[in-house]
């Protein structure tokens, strides 16, 4: 169970990204953030594996407190919490195999991996996390040799690598087309449903909706709605998103 | 107001030209000499572009004729016709007489040393005579009273030559300056991977995006900043120099040297490539439960690694010139070499060594531009 309470995140230059957000997931959520851009939503997810450090509040994880933790105390939190982002952010000059493996670093010895030396097993590990995502073939081509619906799939195995309980997932498909999103999504959904919890960002309302289990709704840093997609009415999207905002869809085609 | 412009115009563009003028004057600047001491050095010049590569082994042959002293003290020489041969315009003279000694079918261009072999078995060197280009050559020579034969052994006059034998092969300065050349590549190599070993951990401790925005980070980002901006400001000219007097002229002053200009120069293009690579993965990476040493070592490394293999590259070429000019002050390798040839006057050599430099300079140029186009 993740519980975040009154967090607030000021930066340096004075800009507010979050102003005293609480709620709680529950293992076993798929819990989507939606917000117009600006709203916090990066902030929000990096502040849950302290990739930022908040300001006020706290974040608990299975009673563990991620804001208090020591920098040791908080590699080992990592280890179990996954991260997927928008630009994928893979060593483009890597193999797929190297960027898979180091999502193992929280594991491994130091000494060892330095050295480029990684187990049979994490091998193994890693072949078998990209043959769930459907490009074992790539292992030891390029990073950036891939395209862009493919390198996410290597990101998402980067986390499988972690044995994550947690994913966190900022814009997952914001990079990609209508139709990778959604396959994207599935990887994600289907891992959720093996027990792994989601926080993912999103920004296409009819992805929130066949995705979502719960929905949280940032605006200007500030927690304004609450609930199950199917919530999301007309009125409450217009306060979400602004008066004059137009729901636009990933997709128009639905999936069979 | 606008007389003060005036004013003020004025006066700039005075002291603009008085420096022009200083400056002229005491830089001695005298385009006429450019062309008026052209004769002085025109041997000089002709040394450096005709440099000394290669040299035949010389043997030395000598042609030899009985030359009674005084006539009728011994039986004259039988001249040969053909072949090479000297022919003195008598046969035979009393001391003090000036005969004329005529060479023939020798090798052209040639020296001649025309000596007297004497009754007693030493020789006496008597003329230095050159042979033309077919090989004849004429000499006057001066029959010396000690030429006098004794218990009836006649006197010799001998013509020597230096014959050339065998092929070409390179000569001393050649081998010299090969040799030279090395030191100074391998002085460059030295100093660059030593340079390279320093400067890549250093280049880390002053990238911004690696040491982050805490205090500690912070200070040790400007320590390392401060000490590479100071270490840039010395010159290697200066350094060598400092070292030479420190552990001795030679080549490991001269790497001394440059090691440090190239951990300064390095530390500064490694770590502005540190700062310019993606964060995206440090983030990823970081998020994984990776320590700060697996960040760098995954996500940084990959990234900056075509970067420092070219600069690198860049920088073993620049210090090749370095290290050439380096020798000058004490640094060793070629420059010294160069530097003493000219002290001692042989510019021949000297054409050798400076024709070897832009070899070598125009080498590494090229190869570290090909490398570079491979790597980026
Ligand atoms: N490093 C930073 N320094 C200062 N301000 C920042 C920084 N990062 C984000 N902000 C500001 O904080 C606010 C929230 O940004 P954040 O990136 O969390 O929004 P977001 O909802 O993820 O937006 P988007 O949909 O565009 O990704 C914005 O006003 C942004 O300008
Ligand atoms: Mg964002």
């Amino acid at each position: 169970m993740l519980k975040v309470e009154h967090l607030t995140k000021v930066y340096p230059n004075g800009t507010v990204a979050l102003k005293d957000v609480s709620f709680t997931v529950n293992d076993g959520e798929f819990l989507v953030i939606i917000g117009l851009s600006g709203s916090g939503k990066s902030t929000l997810l990096r502040c849950i594996n302290r990739l930022i450090d908040p300001t006020e509040g706290r974040i608990l994880l299975d009673d563990a407190d991620v804001t208090k933790a020591s920098s040791g105390d908080l590699r080992q939190l990592r280890r179990h919490i996954g991260m997927v982002f928008q630009q994928f952010n893979l060593v483009k000059r890597s193999s797929v195999m190297t960027n898979v493996l180091s999502g193992r670093l929280g594991y491994v010895n130091p000494f060892l991996s330095l050295a480029g030396i990684w187990s049979r097993a994490d091998r193994d590990r890693a072949l078998k996390a990209l043959d769930r995502v459907g490009i074992k073939d790539k292992a030891y081509e390029r990073a950036d040799a891939l395209s862009g619906g493919q390198q996410q799939r290597v990101g998402i195995a980067r986390t499988l690598m972690q044995e994550p309980r947690l994913i966190l997932a900022d814009e997952p498909v914001a990079s990609l087309d209508p139709v990778l999103s959604h396959s994207i999504l599935q990887y994600l959904e289907q891992l959720n449903k093996e027990g792994i919890t989601v926080l993912c960002s999103l920004h296409f309302l009819d992805l929130v909706h066949r995705y979502a289990t719960r929905v949280i709704a940032l605006k200007d840093g500030v927690k304004v709605f609450e609930g199950l997609p199917k919530e999301i009415n007309r009125a409450k999207f217009k306060e979400i998103y602004g008066e004059e905002a137009q729901e636009v869809r990933a997709t128009t085609v639905e999936e069979g | 107001m606008n007389l003060r412009r005036w004013f003020v115009t004025g006066f700039f563009t005075l002291l603009v030209i008085v420096a022009y003028v200083v400056g002229y004057q005491v830089t001695e600047i005298d385009p006429v000499k450019l062309f008026s001491s052209l004769g002085n050095s025109q041997k000089i010049l002709n040394d450096l572009i005709h440099p000394d590569l290669f040299t035949r082994a010389t043997q030395d042959t000598t042609l030899d004729v009985v030359f009674p002293v005084p006539c009728g003290s011994a039986q004259p020489a039988q001249l040969p016709n053909s072949g090479p041969r000297i022919v003195p315009n008598v046969e035979c003279a009393n001391p003090g007489d000036v005969i004329t000694v005529k060479g023939f079918d020798m090798a052209p261009n040639n020296d001649v040393k025309i000596l007297w072999l004497l009754p007693s078995g030493n020789a006496l060197f008597s003329e230095l005579a050159r042979t033309d280009a077919s090989g004849n050559f004429t000499a006057q020579v001066e029959v010396r009273p000690i030429t006098v034969a004794t218990q009836g052994i006649p006197t010799h006059l001998q013509a020597e030559t230096p014959v050339p034998v065998g092929g070409w092969v390179p000569s001393q300065a050649l081998i010299d300056v090969i040799n030279n050349i090395m030191v100074t590549i391998f002085m460059a190599l030295l100093a660059t991977t030593a340079g390279t070993i320093i400067a890549a951990p250093i280049s880390f401790l002053a990238a911004r995006n690696i040491m982050g925005r805490g205090w500690m980070g912070t200070t040790v980002y400007t320590v390392v900043r401060a000490i590479l901006n100071i270490t840039r400001s010395y010159d290697s000219l200066v350094l060598a120099t400092v070292f030479a007097l420190w552990v001795g002229f030679g080549a490991f002053a001269g790497v001394l040297a440059l090691t440090i200009v190239t951990v300064a120069s390095l530390g500064k293009l490694f770590s502005e490539a540190v700062e310019s690579i993606d964060a995206g993965p440090i983030e990823a990476v970081a998020a994984t439960g990776a320590n700060p040493v697996e960040v760098v070592r995954f996500a940084v490394v990959p990234q900056v690694i075509p970067d420092f293999i070219s600069f690198i590259i860049y920088h073993w070429d620049i210090n090749v010139r370095i290290s050439t000019i380096l020798g000058f002050v004490g640094g060793g390798g070629i420059g010294f070499y160069l530097s003493q040839r000219i002290n001692v006057l042989e510019y021949q050599k000297a054409g050798t060594a400076i024709w070897a430099i832009v070899l070598v300079v125009w080498a590494m140029d090229f190869l570290s531009a090909e490398v570079r186009k491979r790597y980026t």
